[in-house]
């Protein structure tokens, strides 16, 4: 396969797996995001592709040749570390040349591919800096602009922006896209911020107890949650316990709720229902009653969050639901009565 | 690195009378047993020396004019050169050694940094009269070597340069791993790793960033060294030839063997200037780009 491919790659550490089985492929040129809580395994994955850490068994292979057992320095992947690893004794250019420099390349090659980066990453005439003397985001474009130098087949990147105030990183994080898209190179980023993940992502790796729990598309990771933990993980999600019925019924409280048809495998009695907030729907008072799909709460309280309202609603006893919904509930007051639809392709059944 | 002085703090009323107390204990302690003794050093140097180990006060640079001499200075560029690759051979064994002591195990640390903490336990006296018997025709070492058919005949490993210098090494070694291991122990371990991912081996990976990153520890402990070897006495006394002596044996020959102490006074004082030099130099290298 031209690309990255993953086969059932572990890693033990004292008989506890960080890494457990995971297999994957990645199509050359693609934008994937290692997405997971911290201890999930999406940082020990990253270092055994970088060949930083060895497997405990499993393969890794490039364009169809198993590169498992080659060094770092072999596979020569560019990465960008969480603390940048910037050399605080080399000047900008001088850390940006470094691969150039291993690699025997003239001085005059040097500064052209050190000149081009730098403008690349928008930091052209600093060359002779000290590390020292820049800021944050500076320091992020040299990194990166360093990783670059040596054209690497395979780009990696570790929780690169978790440092930088939120507007910094967003600025950032439009700049990798673009700087991606442009060198259309095989990019991997390991990330706890969801929305960084869906923003950047071509596909999302959403990782957890160091196995893959789904992989996708940013909006098909989102839609349709592969089970709870994706749900609980990526975005937020309402989990409300209920009875299940049948494939595609289930009871909450006294309600019984039509649902996504779940799938074949045998969930018990006991499952969980998982809703997005924003896909509750406040129901019309006048309507009837009939809809099967409609759950009547008590106002608990009501966040108004400028753009959004976030209604906590308490509904059959201790479940609390939240809902956001651009500007619908102006004029509710806690303490109220309320009906809410939610409709049957958003509501996701899981094991509990 | 910026040492910016503290702010200003208002002051307690009391706060400086309790800490000129707490500091009067070491200001005292060093005007008695360093200043003193230096003053003396000093004055002992510039008196008129007398036959028969006596001196007479006096104000004279009799003896100063006497270190210009040739035989003189050759021992003090000696026991320079010869401080000079005490440090480097004991940085080339020390730094690997602390490097990869701090990349163990806990257990295995805290096993290697005992066993260190050991060997210092042992007097100097003690350890070069071992490494005398140990070197001697007779010693398990002469031995082996006859044994294993790299030696023809038993025939003593001392009195010579190298016998001093492995004399010395033993002696600051355990030093210079204790001193070096905490800079080791906080050095990121993501600078070498970012190297190799951009093709460097771990050998020019060592050079080109685990050395350089760790330039100003190294230029101290060479200092350290070098101090502590310029001024040797009994290592190159006991496995040394005289032309391996040191400015410290020469010195003590002056004062007890010819008995000119003004001399010896003089002799070492440019011994502590020149220590004193060195350490001033060592603090300007340090100072220059270090890193952020």
């Amino acid at each position: 396969m031209f690309g990255l491919a993953i086969d059932r790659l572990s890693k033990t550490y004292q008989g506890q797996p960080a890494v457990d089985a995971v297999s994957l492929a990645i199509p050359h040129g693609q934008f994937v995001c290692f997405l997971g809580p911290s201890g999930c395994g999406k940082t020990t994955l990253l270092r055994m592709i970088a060949g930083l850490e060895a497997p405990t068994s499993g393969s890794i292979s490039l364009n169809g040749r198993d590169i498992t057992q080659d060094p770092p320095n072999v596979r020569k992947f560019g990465m960008v570390f969480q603390s940048l690893a910037l050399f605080p004794h080399l000047t900008v250019g001088e850390n940006v040349a470094f691969s150039l420099r291993l690699q025997g390349r003239t001085g005059s090659e040097r500064r052209d591919r050190v000149d081009a980066l730098l403008k690349l990453v928008r930091l052209s005439g600093l060359e002779k800096r000290a590390i020292g003397e820049l800021s944050g985001g500076q320091r992020q474009r040299v990194a990166i602009a360093r990783a670059l130098a040596q054209e690497p087949q395979v780009f990696l990147l570790d929780e690169p922006f978790s440092a930088l105030d939120a507007k910094l990183r967003e600025e950032m994080q439009a700049e990798l896209r673009q700087l991606q898209e442009q060198l259309k190179i095989t990019t991997i980023l390991v990330t706890h911020d969801q929305r960084e993940a869906m923003t950047l992502a071509d596909s999302i790796v959403v990782m957890g107890e160091g196995r893959i729990q789904q992989h996708g598309a940013p909006s098909d990771v989102y839609r349709a949650p592969a089970n709870r933990f994706v749900a609980n993980f990526v975005g937020l999600s309402n989990l409300l316990q209920v009875e299940v019925l049948d494939r595609q019924t289930v009871r909450l409280g006294e309600r019984v709720l039509t649902v996504t048809p779940m799938p074949e495998a045998g969930l018990g009695a006991r499952a969980v229902l998982s809703i997005r907030p924003e896909n509750v729907q406040l129901a019309d008072p006048a309507a009837p009653c009939v809809d099967s799909n409609t759950v009547v709460g008590r106002i608990a309280s009501i966040r108004d969050m400028g753009a959004n309202m976030e209604v906590q609603l308490d509904c059959d006893g201790g479940r609390l639901l939240t809902v956001v919904r651009s500007r619908e509930w102006i004029g509710a007051v806690a303490g109220e009565e309320a009906r809410v639809w939610l409709p049957k392709e958003d509501c996701r059944v899981f094991g509990a | 690195m910026s040492l910016a002085p503290p702010a200003a703090k208002p002051r307690r009323q009391g706060e400086g009378l309790a800490q000129a107390v707490i500091l009067a204990g070491p200001a005292i302690f060093l005007a008695a047993f360093c200043v003193t003794p230096l003053v003396l050093l000093v004055q002992l140097s510039l008196s008129h020396h007398q036959d028969g180990g006596l001196w007479s006060p006096g104000f004279e640079l009799t003896q100063y004019r006497a270190l210009g001499e040739p035989t003189f200075l050759r021992v003090v560029g000696f026991s320079l050169a010869l401080a000079a690759s005490a440090a480097a051979l004991t940085l080339s064994l020390a730094f690997p050694a602390a490097y990869f002591i701090s990349r163990m195990r806990r257990r295995a640390q805290v096993a290697w940094l005992v066993f260190i903490l050991g060997a210092l336990s042992l007097s100097e006296v003690l350890i070069v009269f071992a490494f005398q018997v140990l070197l001697s025709s007779g010693g398990a070492l002469v031995k082996a070597l006859v044994d294993l058919g790299l030696m023809a005949a038993p025939q003593s490993l001392y009195p010579n340069l190298g016998a001093v210098l492995v004399g010395l090494v033993y002696l600051v070694l355990p030093y210079v791993i204790l001193f070096l291991y905490p800079a080791v122990s906080r050095l990121d371990e993501e600078m070498p790793q970012a190297a190799a991912t951009m093709g460097a081996s771990p050998l020019r990976t060592f050079f080109l960033v685990t050395t350089p990153l760790m330039r100003g520890p190294l230029v101290s402990a060479a200092a350290l060294v070098v101090i502590f070897t310029v001024s040797s006495y009994l290592t190159p006394l006991v496995l040394g030839r005289p032309e391996n002596w040191t400015v410290g044996v020469h010195l003590s020959n002056t004062a007890l063997d010819a008995g000119d102490m003004p001399l010896a006074a003089a002799q070492a004082v440019l011994l502590v200037t020149a220590v004193v030099g060195l350490l001033g130099l060592v603090r300007w290298i340090g100072g220059q780009r270090a890193p952020a």
